[in-house]
């Protein structure tokens, strides 16, 4: 499946606000980093990714959130995830980043 | 039951998923319940990924074959690829998180068996194997 990355900024948290359906893997991992890093470019903000309806993530999706959390950490700032599916959770524990994101 | 599928699958991005749902309908026709199934399909993808990430020149091909047994399955990935060092090979750090290198870790920790070997020049062959009830 195709990924959908609906992505707007929360003025009343402070964040953006990125919603991800879909699949990241391989093919659109590279267009999810360069979303989220327009928006960065755009305003160095902390941001929060809705994974309610992300139906797979493999190890090149990981390594963007990764490279993403390098870059906000960078300014101070966190990433939260926010409604994992727990194909995904699973994923995100059994490489330790549950803990180095903000989980929801 | 002692059937093998093969594929012969084109070493581009956009053939991965092709190989990822034909695990988890052979995955599914086996028995494998939906966990299972999912860990079976991330650790094709990863494998997958790896073959396609090492192997620069789109004219190639990697060969993806299923060994569906009574008790298990077992899934092998072979390219041609430029291969890698498995010497230099570290499990994650997060202290220190990478962008790359979580592949290897996560077919390890999804599959019930995991055999590497690969040679810097010559390719890469990944054996995983997954068990029923266990």
């Amino acid at each position: 499946m195709a990924l959908d990355i609906q992505k707007v900024f929360n003025n009343e948290r402070d964040v953006w606000d990125i919603s991800l359906a879909g699949d990241v893997d391989i093919v659109s991992s590279v267009e999810l980093k360069d979303n989220v890093n327009v928006l960065l470019d755009r305003d160095e903000k902390s941001i929060q990714i809705n994974c309610e309806h992300l139906s797979y993530i493999d190890s090149t999706g990981l390594g963007v959130l990764i490279s993403l959390l390098k870059r906000v950490k960078k300014n101070g700032n966190e990433i939260e995830i926010t409604n994992a599916q727990p194909n995904i959770s699973k994923l995100l524990k059994i490489t330790g980043l549950d803990k180095i994101f903000i989980m929801k | 039951m002692n059937d093998k599928i093969s594929l012969s699958i084109p070493t581009k991005s956009e053939y991965v998923s092709v190989a990822r749902l034909t695990s988890s309908v052979i995955a599914n026709n086996m028995g494998f319940d939906i966990e299972e199934i999912e860990d079976i399909k991330v650790a094709v993808g990863e494998a997958c990924n790896n073959a396609v990430l090492h192997t620069h020149d789109v004219d190639h091909t990697f060969d993806l074959s299923f060994f569906a047994e009574n008790e298990k399955l077992i899934i092998e990935v072979k390219d041609s690829g430029k291969g890698f060092a498995l010497d230099s090979y570290r499990e994650p750090d997060l202290e220190n998180p990478k962008e790359h290198g979580l592949g290897i870790f996560i077919m390890k920790s999804l599959m019930d068996d995991l055999k590497i070997d690969s040679e810097v020049g010559k390719g890469t062959f990944i054996r995983m194997t997954k068990y029923l009830n266990r």
